[in-house]
């Protein structure tokens, strides 16, 4: 491999591994607001418990969203500072709104209502994880909008060699952004009722003691899950008018962007006819037929597979360019890279995100096994007497 | 519409140092002062509701740096190669120690993250001590010179500095056996943050000139600068909550 295509591989790498944790937090982030409300309004534990549960699964795979998309973010300056030299005026723009307009106040909130179990007052504390869920969708627009100026440079015109921004409106009302990010929405909702859905199959089929937790959540998860599928199947069909008036050939190229949306569409078409004709028609029976569960179960991993599918087909259907007909890939790259620091690096983020991302996965399953009653997020004092004595306690 | 944007990182970045600083100073000196797993817990327990709020600083300067500074980004990243590599390396690894260390029971897991975490917390010392010589330096020199590690050695100092006087502050004669007013804590900060300021002071002049042009600066303006009193108010939120005031509650933490 020449320096390009390892620079290129650290990009879809790290990005890729990105795109997995990010996609369930957006799907997740919603219906763990909406529990917590129940738990708010009602006051009843089951709705604090699973609040608590699914909640923890949540930040869990937060932790792994931050560390990958800080790598994410840093790497633009890295390798491809001919991205920022020749369009930085313009694809900076939302990316600094992304990280101070959406990504400080995420972090700020996620960390409030992390930590501020039992000591911040009821309502501020579910309005923490409203807020979250706020942020974390515009933090998807805005780097979606950067995003889409790749594929197609709305709003902007060159001036002696570099592009200038002329026009902000037309950066969010790009034909590639307003079909598309409704499209990833879809894909996040999906993707988090499948994680719901899966993870309260395995409850039920253990037998679990939260039968009513489960049940609930269980159903929660398919009506998700079909209100997601309906967003992205919608969508996703409505990219082709997009794509084919500003990258007519996208998917005639390569094989890689073909075979990408070819796999994410039978995956998705599929799964939307499991969703529509046997779960959603079932959701009242589902929670108590136990032989449908490994299988709901088995099901988990398929959106998580589409969505990567997803962003290769887009991504890889953009090449040779980086911002669609005004600059290459190759142009983009940081002069004087070496094909020593991009492996260096390459196998520091890889192999150091691989590994934690791993990790992560297991812990969120050990999280699923071992139940609400386990769940650490928010947990109440111990009631140990000579623990008392200290100040802080853990 | 430069100042305001020059200033806008300036203080993004002075407060990075400020109030990450000291969760990375805690970091390094886990190991030292957190003899027990107990201490160790304690110490982790009281930095923990700051992290989030803190390191998001950093997060932010790489954003206005893309937006409002582009000409520069990617020389100063790309010039830093190395150390921007061991600085990611070490965040990542500090992070992961913080959120995964209690995810699963028995010493040894603990033990390990707690490790992870002084390790990153070292790394990020001594990354940023190395690329703050190097850029005053103006990143032509070689990349690891003779005062770069006497930089690293100083910022560690600093760092360390910081997160005793935050762990005296949080914990009055608990780990540290010392105990420091919140004005204390202001000092500690301002020396950690004391070399940055002076490269960005040097620096300014530099910076002024690679301002990205009006047009997008004010398209940053009015889409960020409504959101500046919630940030403000956020993180004051964060001190009011998590400061000392309220050591007497008792409730198990999530790092
Ligand atoms: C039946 C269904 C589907 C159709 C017709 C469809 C269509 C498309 C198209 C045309 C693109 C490429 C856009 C471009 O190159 O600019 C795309 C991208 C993508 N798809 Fe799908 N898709 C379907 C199912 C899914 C599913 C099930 C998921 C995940 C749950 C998914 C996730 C994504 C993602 C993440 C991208 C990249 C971002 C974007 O362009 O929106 N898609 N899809």
């Amino acid at each position: 491999m020449d320096v390009l295509d390892l620079a290129r591989t650290q990009f879809a790498v790290t990005g890729s591994l990105h795109f997995l944790f990010v996609v369930l937090t957006l799907g997740l982030a919603p219906l763990i607001a909406i529990t917590h409300t129940r738990y708010a309004v009602t006051g009843r534990p089951v709705h604090e418990r699973a609040t608590r549960f699914w909640g923890q699964i949540y930040v869990i795979n937060y932790a792994l969203g931050i560390l990958t998309g800080l790598v994410m973010e840093f790497q633009f300056g890295l390798n491809w500072s001919g991205l920022s030299h020749y369009a930085g005026d313009v694809f900076g723009a939302p990316l600094a709104i992304e990280t101070l307009g959406a990504f400080f106040l995420e972090s700020t909130f996620l960390g409030l209502w992390i930590f501020g179990w039992h000591r911040l007052p009821k309502w501020l504390h579910l309005a923490c994880i409203w807020a979250v869920t706020l942020t974390a969708y515009a933090s998807a627009l805005w780097i979606m909008a950067a995003n889409s100026f790749l594929q197609n440079p709305a709003g902007a015109v060159e001036r002696d060699g570099h592009l200038v921004l002329t026009d902000f409106g037309a950066l969010l009302t790009n034909p590639t952004l307003t079909m598309a990010l409704p499209h990833v929405l879809g894909a996040g909702l999906w993707t988090g009722g499948f994680v719901v859905l899966g993870a309260s199959a395995y409850q039920l089929f253990r037998r679990t003691p939260e039968r009513e937790l489960f049940t609930s959540s269980l159903r929660t998860g398919v009506i998700t899950s079909f209100v997601g599928s309906l967003i992205t199947v919608g969508f996703g069909y409505a990219q082709f008018g997009a794509i084919s008036g500003v990258q007519p050939d996208k998917f005639d190229g390569g094989v890689l962007p073909g075979l990408g949306l070819g796999f994410m569409i039978m995956i998705g078409q599929l799964l939307q006819f499991v969703i529509m004709f046997a779960l959603t028609p079932a959701v009242y029976w589902l929670p108590r037929w136990r032989w449908a569960h490994p299988l709901l179960m088995a099901m988990t991993p398929l959106p998580f597979i589409a969505a990567i599918l997803g962003w290769l087909a887009r991504e890889s259907g953009r090449q040779p360019w980086l911002i669609n007909g005004r600059l290459t890939v190759a142009d983009a790259m940081s002069p004087g890279l070496t094909s020593g620091m991009v492996t260096v690096s390459l196998i520091a983020f890889g192999g150091v995100l691989g590994l934690l991302a791993l990790v992560d996965y297991l812990l969120i399953a050990r999280t699923v096994r071992r139940g609400p009653a386990a769940a650490t997020l928010g947990a109440g004092a111990p009631a140990d007497p000579n623990e008392r004595a200290h100040a802080l306690s853990y | 519409m430069d100042i305001l944007w020059l200033g806008v990182f300036a203080l993004l970045l002075i407060g990075y140092f400020a109030l990450e600083g000291f969760d990375i100073g805690a970091g390094m000196l886990l190991p030292v002062l957190g003899r027990t797993q107990r201490d160790r817990d304690e110490i982790v327990t009281a930095m923990a509701p700051f992290v989030l709020a803190g390191e998001v600083w950093l997060v932010a300067v790489a954003g206005v740096l893309f937006g409002a500074f582009p000409a520069i980004e990617g020389e100063v990243l790309f010039g830093l190669y190395p150390l921007v590599v061991l600085l990611l390396v070490s965040w990542t690894l500090r992070d992961a120690g913080l959120w995964f260390r209690r995810r699963a029971d028995g010493s040894a897991w603990r033990t390990t993250w707690d490790w992870a975490i002084c390790a990153g917390s070292c790394g990020l010392a001594l990354s940023w001590g190395m690329a703050l010589v190097a850029l005053a330096g103006g990143l032509s020199g070689p990349a690891i010179g003779l005062l770069e590690p006497a930089g690293a050695l100083v910022m560690a100092a600093l760092f360390a500095l910081h997160g005793w006087t935050f762990l005296s502050w949080r914990l009055p004669g608990r780990v540290t056996g010392a105990r420091r007013t919140g004005w204390a804590l202001l000092g500690s900060a301002c020396a950690a943050a004391a070399p940055v300021s002076v490269l960005l002071a040097v620096l300014a002049p530099w910076l002024l000139d690679h301002m990205a042009p009006a047009g997008t600066l004010s398209v940053l303006s009015v889409m960020i600068l409504p959101f500046a009193p919630i940030m403000v108010g956020a993180q004051v939120w964060v001190w009011r909550m998590f400061g000392p005031g309220r050591a007497a509650d008792r409730i198990p933490s999530f790092f």
